[in-house]
C-alpha cells in the first residue's frame, strides 16, 4: 500500500458522514469535560460567595432533612450585613492590617536579601557557589514542622538573654517568612539576572560604575518585572502561612490565615461571617497572583521540567 | 623621572590588585545577609533541635535548656514505644499520613494528568480555562479548607444535601468527627492539589513535538500507543519531580488537618504534624516533640534517598 498523504486522508475522513458524526461527538465530549472540570473548580468558590450573602439565621436554621429548610445556592434573604459588620465578631480587619504589614515587610526584606544573593550567583564565580546553591534547594524542601519547636525556644531564649522580643511582633514574623521565601526567590532572581546580557552591565562598569553600582543602576531597572514577581511570591507566601503564625503571633499581630479560624468556636459557628471574611482574605491573593501568573508558572515549570 | 613612573605603575598595580581582591570578596558580601537569615531560621534551630531531643525540656526549663535533665534516648524510646499510648498514637499518625499521602498523591496526579491532556486539546476559550483551573491552587489554605469544612457540615453542608437528593443516604452523615474525617480531608486536599500537578504536566505535554505524534498516528499507532510511547517519555521527568515534591509536602501536611478538624483531629486523622505540635505546645513536652521531629526527618531522608536512588528524578528522555 502506498504511504497515505495525511492531509488527503484527513480531508477524506472529514467528508464521510460517519466520521463527521464521530468528530462532532468528540467535540461535544470535549466541551462537556471542560465544563465538568470548571464546575468542580468553582463549586467551593460559589458556595463561599453564596454563603457570604446569607443571613446567619438562614444558615443556622438550614437542615438538609427538611425540604423547606434545605441549603440553597441562592440566598433566601439577600444581605450585606456580613460585609458591613465584618470587624464586629472577629476583628478580621485588624488581622487584615497585621497581615498587610507582615506580608509587605516580608516582601521588602526578602527582596533586599535575594537581589544581592541572586546577583552574586548570576554574575560572579566564587568558591562554595555550588554547595550554596545545593543548600538552597535543600532548605526549600525542608518543611517547617521539623524546626518549629527549637525555633520557638530560640525566640524565648533571645528574649531572656537580650530582651529583644521576637514572638508576637511584626519583625519576628517578617524575619521568619523572609527566610522561608529566600531559596525560591534567590533561584528565581538568579535566572532573571542571568538572562540579562552580560555586556550591558560590563559596559556600565567600563563607563565607571562599580559592580554594586551596575546592579542598582542597570540590572535592577531591567529586571523589574522579575523582581515584582518574586516580591509578590513572598507576599502571598506570608499571607497564607498558618503553622508558624498560629504559634508566633498573639493578639496584637495575628494574621488573617489564623484569624479566620476564630469564627468557629465551641459555642457558635458563624458561617456567614466566615464566608465574607474568606472572600476578603482571598481577594488580595487573587489579584496579585493574576498579575504574576506567567512568571510564577514559568519559574515552577523551568525548575521542574528541566529537572 | 624614573621613580615617578615606577611609583605610578605600582599605584596602578595596587589599584588593580585591590579591584581584584574586591571582586573576590564581593560575592561573599552579597550572599552574607541571605546566608545569615538562613542560618538563624533554619540551621541553628535544626542543629539545636537535636540537642533538645535528648533532654526532658518542659515549661519550667524552657528558658534555660541546660537545667533540663539529660535523658539520653528516653524521648525517642517513648515515641516509638508501642506499650505507651503516646507511642501508639505517634506510629498511628505516621501510618495515617502514609495512607493520606498515597491516596491524595495518586488521585491528584491522575486527575491532574487527565485535565492536562484535556487542556492540551484545541478548543474555544482554552486560555481562560487554563487560568480558571488554577483557582483551587491560588485559594489560601485557611480559606479553602474553611470552605470545605462548611461544605462537609452534617446538617447545613452541601455534600449531604447532594447525597440525599440522589437518594444515596437517608440520614445526614457526620463527616468531620470520627471515622470519615480522613476521607473529608482527602477530598478537600485533592481539590486543592491537582491543579499544581496539571500545571506542570501541561508544560511537559507542550514539550512533545507535534510532528512526532502525527508520525505515530500515520504509522497506525492508536491513542494508547501514542500516549505510552510518545507522550509518556516526555512527561516522565516532570512526573518524577512532582512525586518527590508531593511526598515531601504531604508527609508534613498540617494546614488541612488543623483548619478542617482543629488542634486534635482524633485518632482516624491524626498526622505527625498535628501530634508534634500538640505534644510540644499543649502538653508542653518540648523535648518529646523535638525527638519526634528528628524521627520524622530521618524517615523523610530515608524515603527521599530510596526515591532518588530508584527513580532518579531529573533524568531526561535521552537516558
Amino acid at each position: 500500500m502506498n504511504p497515505t498523504n495525511p492531509e488527503k486522508k484527513a480531508y477524506r475522513s472529514m467528508r464521510s458522514p460517519r466520521a463527521r458524526a464521530i468528530r462532532v461527538a468528540e467535540r461535544v465530549g470535549l466541551y462537556a469535560a471542560v465544563i465538568l472540570v470548571l464546575v468542580v473548580v468553582l463549586i467551593p468558590y460559589l458556595w463561599m460567595v453564596s454563603g457570604s450573602f446569607k443571613t446567619s439565621l438562614e444558615i443556622q436554621s438550614a437542615d438538609i432533612t427538611d425540604p423547606n429548610l434545605a441549603p440553597r445556592w441562592i440566598p433566601r434573604t439577600f444581605t450585606l450585613d456580613n460585609y458591613r459588620n465584618v470587624n464586629r465578631t472577629v476583628r478580621i480587619m485588624d488581622y487584615f492590617r497585621n497581615s498587610m504589614i507582615i506580608s509587605v515587610g516580608t516582601m521588602v526584606l526578602c527582596l533586599a536579601l535575594s537581589i544581592l544573593a541572586g546577583y552574586a550567583l548570576a554574575r560572579f564565580e566564587f568558591k562554595g557557589k555550588g554547595p550554596y546553591v545545593l543548600s538552597l534547594l535543600v532548605t526549600q524542601m525542608f518543611p517547617g514542622i521539623l524546626f518549629l519547636i527549637p525555633y520557638f525556644i530560640l525566640f524565648v531564649y533571645i528574649n531572656k538573654w537580650t530582651g529583644i522580643q521576637l514572638k508576637n511582633t511584626y519583625q519576628g514574623l517578617i524575619l521568619t517568612y523572609s527566610s522561608f521565601a529566600l531559596p525560591f526567590s534567590i533561584l528565581m532572581l538568579r535566572s532573571f539576572f542571568a538572562n540579562i546580557p552580560r555586556e550591558i552591565d560590563e559596559q556600565a562598569q567600563i563607563d565607571g560604575c562599580t559592580p554594586v553600582g551596575a546592579l542598582f543602576r542597570v540590572i535592577i531597572p531591567i529586571a523589574r518585572p522579575g523582581i515584582a514577581a518574586v516580591g509578590i511570591y513572598a507576599f502571598i507566601m506570608s499571607w497564607n502561612e498558618i503553622l508558624f503564625a498560629s504559634l508566633l503571633t498573639g493578639r496584637a499581630t495575628k494574621t488573617v490565615a489564623v484569624g479566620i479560624l476564630e469564627y468557629i468556636t465551641n459555642q457558635e459557628a458563624r458561617w456567614a461571617g466566615m464566608m465574607a471574611a474568606c472572600i476578603i482574605v482571598t481577594i488580595p491573593v487573587l489579584v496579585l497572583f493574576t498579575l504574576i501568573q506567567r512568571h510564577i508558572v514559568e519559574g515552577l515549570v523551568s525548575g521542574s521540567v528541566k529537572g | 623621572m624614573e621613580a615617578q613612573v615606577r611609583s605610578r605603575a605600582s599605584a596602578a598595580v595596587g589599584r588593580a590588585s585591590r579591584a581584584l581582591a574586591w571582586r573576590r570578596t564581593l560575592p561573599y558580601l552579597l550572599i552574607a545577609p541571605a546566608l545569615l537569615g538562613t542560618i538563624f531560621v533554619h540551621v541553628i534551630p535544626i542543629v539545636w533541635g537535636v540537642f533538645i531531643s535528648f533532654r526532658n525540656l518542659d515549661i519550667y526549663t524552657i528558658a534555660n535548656w541546660r537545667a533540663a535533665p539529660f535523658v539520653g534516648l528516653a524521648n525517642y524510646l517513648e515515641a516509638l514505644d508501642l506499650s505507651d499510648p503516646d507511642g501508639v498514637l505517634f506510629l498511628r499518625s505516621v501510618a495515617n499520613v502514609l495512607y493520606y499521602g498515597v491516596v491524595t498523591i495518586t488521585i491528584g496526579y491522575v486527575i491532574g494528568l487527565a485535565v492536562a491532556l484535556l487542556l492540551n486539546q484545541r478548543f474555544y476559550g482554552r486560555t481562560i480555562v487554563r487560568g480558571l483551573v488554577l483557582l483551587p491552587y491560588i485559594m489560601p489554605d485557611s480559606v479553602a479548607y474553611s470552605v470545605w469544612r462548611f461544605i462537609f457540615q452534617a446538617r447545613v453542608g452541601i455534600v449531604n444535601s447532594f447525597l440525599m437528593s440522589l437518594g444515596l443516604i437517608k440520614e445526614p452523615l457526620v463527616w468531620l468527627v470520627g471515622t470519615r474525617t480522613m476521607f473529608s480531608v482527602m477530598v478537600a486536599s485533592i481539590w486543592k492539589g491537582w491543579p499544581f500537578a496539571s500545571l506542570l504536566l501541561l508544560a511537559g505535554l507542550q514539550s512533545v513535538p507535534r510532528e512526532l505524534l502525527e508520525c505515530a498516528s500515520i504509522d497506525g499507532a492508536n491513542w494508547w500507543q501514542r500516549f505510552r510511547y510518545v507522550t509518556w517519555p516526555h512527561i516522565l521527568p516532570v512526573t518524577k519531580t512532582l512525586l518527590l515534591l508531593n511526598i515531601l509536602w504531604n508527609f508534613n501536611a498540617y494546614n488541612q488537618f488543623k483548619v478542617m478538624l482543629g488542634d486534635d483531629p482524633g485518632i482516624y486523622a491524626e498526622v505527625p504534624s498535628t501530634f508534634v505540635v500538640r505534644q510540644a505546645f499543649d502538653n508542653l513536652r518540648y523535648g518529646m516533640g523535638a525527638a519526634m521531629s528528628v524521627v520524622l526527618v530521618l524517615m523523610m531522608t530515608v524515603v527521599a534517598i530510596i526515591y532518588l536512588r530508584t527513580l532518579k528524578p531529573g533524568t531526561s528522555v535521552e537516558d
